[in-house]
């Protein structure tokens, strides 16, 4: 088409259309900048504008046209520049002049696609109701019944395993004299005690170094300060080797995925490693991005990364939807369960990582046969990530709960509930509630779960939410500096605050943990299963979960 | 008087000894023994009206002995006692010679509590404290058991420690877990307690003073008194425990350690100096706020002046810089101004002013965005009075010219400013090729043109008139010259070969008769004319053609017509129809009918053809390239031959601007090659219509020219207004104006103070500061 001769709105979108709308306040302002100088995605700009106004003073009309230019700081309505609500800008405004607010007739995703390129994203799905788990409620509140516990007052011994336990008829023990003997030729699987909430797999590289040596040093305080066996997954983007052949690696979760960062660098580390590491956790899926894979983008592939993960500067790193030698399910869990088993000399935990999928069962019955099969971990769709295609984040993957209490229930009716551990993970903590999420799943039959999206927000206040707010993980512009490689923002975050959340959370969950489980008189063992301490007002999900209907 | 709890072998219920107890109470009898057998609740609830109640118990004790006992109760057990002695005790004085079981003093708020022996579990628990009466008392004199004063209030416990049955911790496990008062006293050893709540201290003076006084009459009661030596031998043997307040509670880290301690104690020790990205990390392992300066900004700000085009000059393919024309009228440099373009063309009247269709206008700023462009027209015509520029030193460089156009002029008329000596070859009598051939005279004053030529030539090229170049004069010239650069134009009509095309007048042929008033070559008056081919230059012969006569023109074209501007406007105003799209099949001169490929044909006495011309090039050697009848040449104008050079319509046909154009740039290729300096090409963008704040103009209404009002009307786009509104705008004063020699003046920014806010390119009026990436 020819264009018009002066071209000025055709073909620019109100604001309107935005997912936030900035509200500034001329009279507050005194164009300081701070907000423009702060504004992740330059949504804001500072700006001239003129107001013309019409007076007349006198008795009679007498027109006096008043014009002036004013400097303003206005919002740019050019779709890649939009407001992401981050309010980075509100948080350094000394005046309270600035602010986005949340615009629920935003037509976003109808223009979200320039280019012809599908929206990426981090964070998590954008479901702003309650998720299943978040319905959950205890109701089984023992005051005469059982021995009910006072979480202030009494002892607490919350930790589960990780790793599969035998039946006492399978181990290899036999009794002699009056004394139990192993047949040291025999296998036992390794197992691990570990505290029930561990710190989700979040790699270095989607992670700043700040973020990831945070929570990283939070949870080698809680193990030697607080005494509580917290493990944190590594995610897969290689680990430090420093890290790697301290102490402090047995608290961690080595994570291998289809991307295979970093492990040329791990396998050479391991003769000098001094401590096994708390297990070992296969990847083939993730809750918040099912049938995709991870993509680091190239601006984020700084040296460090680099030279953790093994590969160039500057490349875009993808970790495939799938592993790329493995062609079925028995090979796949076979073949890299060994491999990693062996590495370790069989004395470390090593479980498959899947989303929540219809299919679970499958692999959970796979894992059941495997005997070096530590554990599944199933991750629903709530989980986060830090980058992904928003159809998949949104409109893919399988709620946890039904997830985990059909392979709960699965593994009830062949005996082995209490052999192989189920790992719940998605959404726990979504809405703030970690410790009563983590309750429910493990009362619908989990030994543990994971929390990453959660641990971002409660220990580095990022500002990410389900109404698509920030959401920048994957453009290496965390406004935190939690998801970036670039040390004028990453410096911003203190790893030291960091951990010291890590141990706020942890032991504020415990404290949780202890007020749901001491009405139960649980105090020593998880009620892994206990689904009829558990209730919903939801017949459906009362039905469905097989759990208590209570309204 | 002797209550009896069991009669002839049978129980009494606890209900009704406790009914025979309060009878017995009312009727007066205050001093009574129990004979027990295993009765709850005894002793309590008696309210002695002001004497004092003496109640012995013999024989097995139920629970909750004394329970809720009153002031002036006093309760004396022969022997051990059950659980939850003294549960709630408002006051009794309870003494039993034994041991008691779980729960002594559970919940109690005064009285006393002698124990001759030891106690149960969570003894002591939940202990009050009541201003209005003296504190709780309780005595243990061996040890006690597990939960020992869980939230204890008020009151004091004492334990002895005297042969406990525990002899490695005699307050067993984890006393006083929620304790907020009270206080204990303990002698012998302990295995933890809940630190959280209490604070364990050494007796002071107060305190042992206490407690020396008041053992004297428990150890009396309990008949212990052979302890006394031992139990007050010294306060070193004994311990206290008393309860945080809430606001030591509150001012206490909650953490065990601070994290940064962790790290230095703890995380470094463990992985490295620096933590584990220690050996990746180059920066200062500092922190920064989010308002950062210097290298840790994210943004800078750049003065960018001139650097990017302005939609005028980008727009001319002469590249006037009509921006630095209205700076210097600003400035009140009008004849600078003025010469400034004559830097770049040598017929601002001419061209800028009567011929050309002024692209400039069209895209300037002000045009677009706000109301009428500049009257750069007007401002061209203005330099027409003025001399030529003065020209540098002779640079004794020999350049050739081949064709007295506006290309071939504008080459000569830049070399020769630079010093060159330059020969100018014309093959007709006249300088001004199309300009003074083809432009109808209505369209250009004579005078206009005649004053620009004669400047030209007051400039000193060297111009052979009436010199065709052919081969032979070609090769000299090339041999005698330095450089040479062809200029020639196209002169030859193109012509489309249908049947009849014999009869048709060629355009070019048609407007050089009319300019050189051959009158009457050709006879159009009365007759019907038809110009194939409705370009500007068909509209050019349209308007001819009525000028002498002709009593109507239509215009054809096979596609829309590419006419625009005063051309098509002059020609429709005469009366010329303009039809598309129209195939010509046929040309019938004795019919006067022209026929097109759609069937229908119309009355056509002369048929003039206007689509194009091509270059007449028979001089050129085999050694210089063309495509297509034209030469071919690089960007810079450089034809297949070093040496040689194209301009204007001998390499593609274009406007007059556009030659005037391709004449400066390859004039200065030719002049930095010969005088071999690397030339800086002309890179610079166009600067985008947003970035020109035109909120600071308002609209007005079109005025009279005059140079210094236009001059304030352009929006100065990508170059420096030097009005200041950044150096007042920056919050931080980071930005100030340098000046340098002859009124050379910059702004710059102070990194230390500069925060990368934008405001400075927000405000600019002229798009000069723009935020780049601060890596």
């Amino acid at each position: 088409m020819e264009p018009a001769e002066r071209v000025d709105a055709n073909y620019e979108l109100p604001l309107r259309e935005f997912p936030y709308i900035i509200r500034w306040r001329e009279d507050r302002c005194t164009r300081c900048g701070r907000c423009t100088a702060v504004c992740p995605v330059s949504a804001i700009e500072p700006g001239v504008q003129v107001q013309r106004t019409v007076t007349s003073e006198g008795s009679t009309p007498v027109p006096v046209a008043r014009r002036d230019l004013i400097q303003v700081v206005r919002q740019v309505n050019d779709i890649d520049r939009y407001c992401t609500g981050c309010s980075a800008c509100a948080l350094v405004c000394p005046n309270t002049a600035i602010e986005p607010e949340y615009n629920p007739q935003n037509k976003f995703l109808f223009f979200k696609n320039r280019g012809g390129a599908a929206y990426r994203r981090g964070g998590r799905r954008n479901d702003t109701g309650p998720s299943t788990v978040d319905q959950l409620k205890f109701v089984r509140i023992s005051m005469l019944t059982d021995p009910a516990l006072d979480a202030g007052r009494h002892e607490f011994r919350i930790r589960t395993y990780l790793g599969r336990n035998l039946p006492a008829e399978a181990l290899p023990v036999t009794v002699k004299r009056g004394r139990l003997v192993r047949d040291k030729d025999a296998f036992i699987p390794p197992v691990r005690e570990i505290y029930p909430i561990r710190i989700g797999s979040m790699s270095v590289g989607a992670l700043s170094p700040h973020m990831w040596e945070g929570l990283a040093m939070g949870v080698a305080y809680l193990n030697e300060v607080e005494g509580m066996p917290v493990v944190m997954c590594t995610g897969e983007g290689g680990i430090p080797p420093r890290l790697l052949k301290s102490r402090f690696a047995k608290y961690f979760i080595l994570q291998i995925a289809s991307g295979y960062f970093g492990w040329d660098e791990i396998v050479h580390a391991i003769p000098e490693m001094t401590e096994d590491p708390a297990g070992i956790e296969i990847k083939y899926g993730q809750g918040a991005k099912p049938g995709d894979g991870g993509l680091l983008m190239a601006y984020k592939v700084l040296k460090l990364i680099a030279q953790i993960r093994g590969v160039p500067e500057f490349v875009d790193l993808a970790s495939p939807p799938t592993h790329q030698t493995k062609y079925s399910i028995e090979e796949a869990v076979a073949k890299m369960i060994q491999s990693m088993s062996m590495a370790w000399g069989f004395r470390v935990p090593v479980y498959p990582k899947i989303s929540g999928t219809t299919t679970a069962q499958a692999v959970l019955n796979n894992a059941v046969r495997n005997p070096y099969a530590a554990a599944l971990c199933i991750d629903g769709e709530d989980g986060g990530t830090g980058a992904a295609y928003n159809v998949s984040m949104d409109k893919m993957g399988h709620p946890i709960a039904s997830n985990i209490r059909d392979c709960y229930l699965d593994l009830v009716a062949q005996g082995k509930q209490n052999e192989l551990p189920l790992i719940a993970a998605g959404g726990m903590g979504k809405r703030g509630a970690l410790a009563a999420n983590a309750a429910a799943m493990i009362m619908l039959g989990a030994s543990a779960v994971d929390s990453g999206k959660y641990m971002m927000q409660a220990t580095a206040q990022c500002f990410g939410d389900e109404y698509n707010r920030c959401n920048l993980c994957n453009t290496g512009r965390c406004p935190r500096g939690i998801t970036t490689q670039d040390p004028r923002l990453y410096r911003r975050l203190d790893p030291d605050k960091v951990a010291e959340r890590v141990v706020d959370v942890f032991k504020a969950a415990d404290m949780e943990l202890r007020k749901i489980f001491a009405p139960m008189g649980r105090s020593t063992e998880l009620p892994i299963g206990m689904s009829d301490g558990l209730g919903c007002s939801s017949r459906e999900i009362a039905e469905r979960l097989e759990i208590k209907h209570v309204v | 008087m002797i209550i009896k709890g069991n009669i002839k072998g049978l129980r009494v219920s606890s209900r009704e000894l406790e009914e025979q107890i309060q009878q017995a109470i009312a009727d007066g009898n205050y001093r009574l023994t129990i004979k027990a057998d295993g009765q709850h609740g005894i002793g309590g609830r008696i309210w002695p009206r002001g004497r004092k109640v003496h109640v012995t118990v013999d024989g097995p004790v139920g629970q909750r002995l004394g329970s809720m006992g009153m002031e002036g109760t006093e309760i004396l057990v022969r022997g051990s006692a059950s659980d939850d002695v003294g549960w709630i005790n408002c006051g009794a004085r309870i003494t039993v010679l034994g041991d008691v079981t779980n729960g002594a003093h559970n919940a109690g708020a005064q009285g006393v509590l002698y124990v001759q022996g030891g106690a149960g579990a969570r003894c002591e628990t939940m202990t009050k404290y009541n201003p209005r009466f003296e504190p709780l008392q309780s005595w243990y004199f061996r040890g006690v058991g597990d939960s020992f004063a869980e939230f204890k209030a008020g009151g004091i416990a004492v334990v002895c420690g005297v042969e406990p049955r525990n002899p490695d911790n005699i307050l067993g496990y984890r006393p006083c877990v929620g304790m907020v008062g009270g206080t204990i006293y303990f002698r012998g050893p302990i295995q933890g307690y809940s630190e959280n709540d209490v604070r364990l201290l050494e007796m002071t003076e107060q305190d042992w003073e206490w407690l020396t006084t008041n053992i004297k009459p428990y150890l009396k009661a309990v008949d212990r008194l052979d302890y006394l030596k031992e139990l007050t031998r010294s306060p070193a043997d004994w311990r206290k425990f008393i309860a945080y307040t809430p606001a030591e509670k509150a001012a206490r880290s909650p953490m065990k350690i601070s994290t940064p301690e962790f790290r230095r104690t703890v995380w470094e020790p463990g992985v490295g100096e620096g933590g584990i990205f220690g050996e990746y990390l180059e920066h200062d392992r500092t922190l920064l706020p989010y308002i950062t300066t210097g290298e840790d900004r994210r943004y800078r700000p750049s003065w960018n002046n001139n650097k990017y085009l302005p939609p005028c000059a980008h727009a001319c393919p002469s590249r006037i810089p009509s921006h630095q024309r209205s700076l210097l009228i600003r400035q009140g440099k009008l004849q600078e101004a003025l010469e400034l373009v004559l830097r770049y063309s040598p017929f601002p009247a001419t061209v800028c002013g009567q011929i050309c269709p002024n692209l400039c206008m069209d895209a300037c700023t002000r045009g677009v965005v706000l109301d009428q462009p500049l009257d750069i027209q007007k401002l061209g015509r203005l330099s027409m009075e003025l001399p030529a520029p003065e020209k540098a030193g002779p640079t004794g460089r020999k350049v050739a010219v081949i064709g007295g156009g506006p290309g071939g002029m504008s080459a000569a008329w830049q070399l020769a400013l630079k010093g060159h000596d330059v020969d100018l070859y014309e093959a007709t009598g006249r300088l001004g090729g199309k300009i003074e051939w083809c432009i109808p005279r209505s369209r250009l004053p004579q005078e206009v043109l005649r004053k620009e030529i004669e400047r030209f030539q007051a400039l000193g090229v060297n111009v052979h008139l009436d010199t065709r170049v052919n081969r032979k004069l070609f090769d000299r010239i090339y041999r005698e010259h330095e450089m040479v650069i062809i200029a020639t134009g196209a002169h030859q009509a193109r012509m489309i070969r249908f049947p009849g095309w014999e009869d048709v007048i060629p355009g070019i042929d048609f407007l050089k008769s009319v300019n050189l008033e051959l009158e009457p070559e050709f006879d159009l008056k009365g007759r019907k004319v038809v110009v194939i081919g409705a370009g500007n230059v068909g509209m050019d012969i349209a308007s001819q053609a009525y000028d002498l006569g002709t009593e109507s023109v239509v215009a054809v074209d096979i596609q829309p017509p590419a006419s625009f501007g005063k051309e098509q406007e002059m020609a429709r105003e005469r009366g010329t129809r303009i039809l598309w799209p129209k195939v010509t099949r046929k040309f019938d001169r004795k019919k006067g009918r022209l026929y097109f490929e759609d069937g229908t044909d119309m009355a056509a006495d002369e048929v003039i053809i206007s689509i194009g011309d091509v270059p007449v090039l028979d001089f050129l050697p085999q050694g210089i390239n063309t495509e297509r009848g034209h030469i071919t040449v690089s960007d810079n104008g450089q034809t297949t031959d070093v040496k040689v050079f194209a301009v204007g319509d001998a390499t593609r046909p274009g406007l007059v601007t556009d030659a005037i154009g391709q004449g400066r740039t390859t004039a200065e290729t030719v002049h930095s090659l010969m005088m071999e300096y690397d030339i800086v090409p002309e890179l610079r963008q166009v600067i985008p219509y947003e970035r020109i704040r035109s909120a600071y103009y308002e609209s007005e209404p079109l005025a009279e020219f005059e140079p210094r009002h236009e001059a304030d009307r352009c929006m100065s786009c990508g170059l420096c207004r030097d009005c200041g509104m950044c150096e007042v705008t920056c919050y931080y004063d980071a930005i100030s104006r340098v000046e340098g020699e002859n009124g050379v003046f910059a702004y710059e920014v102070n990194d230390q103070l500069c925060i990368g806010c934008g405001f400075c390119a927000g405000t600019c009026p002229t798009g000069v500061w723009e935020m780049e990436e601060n890596i």
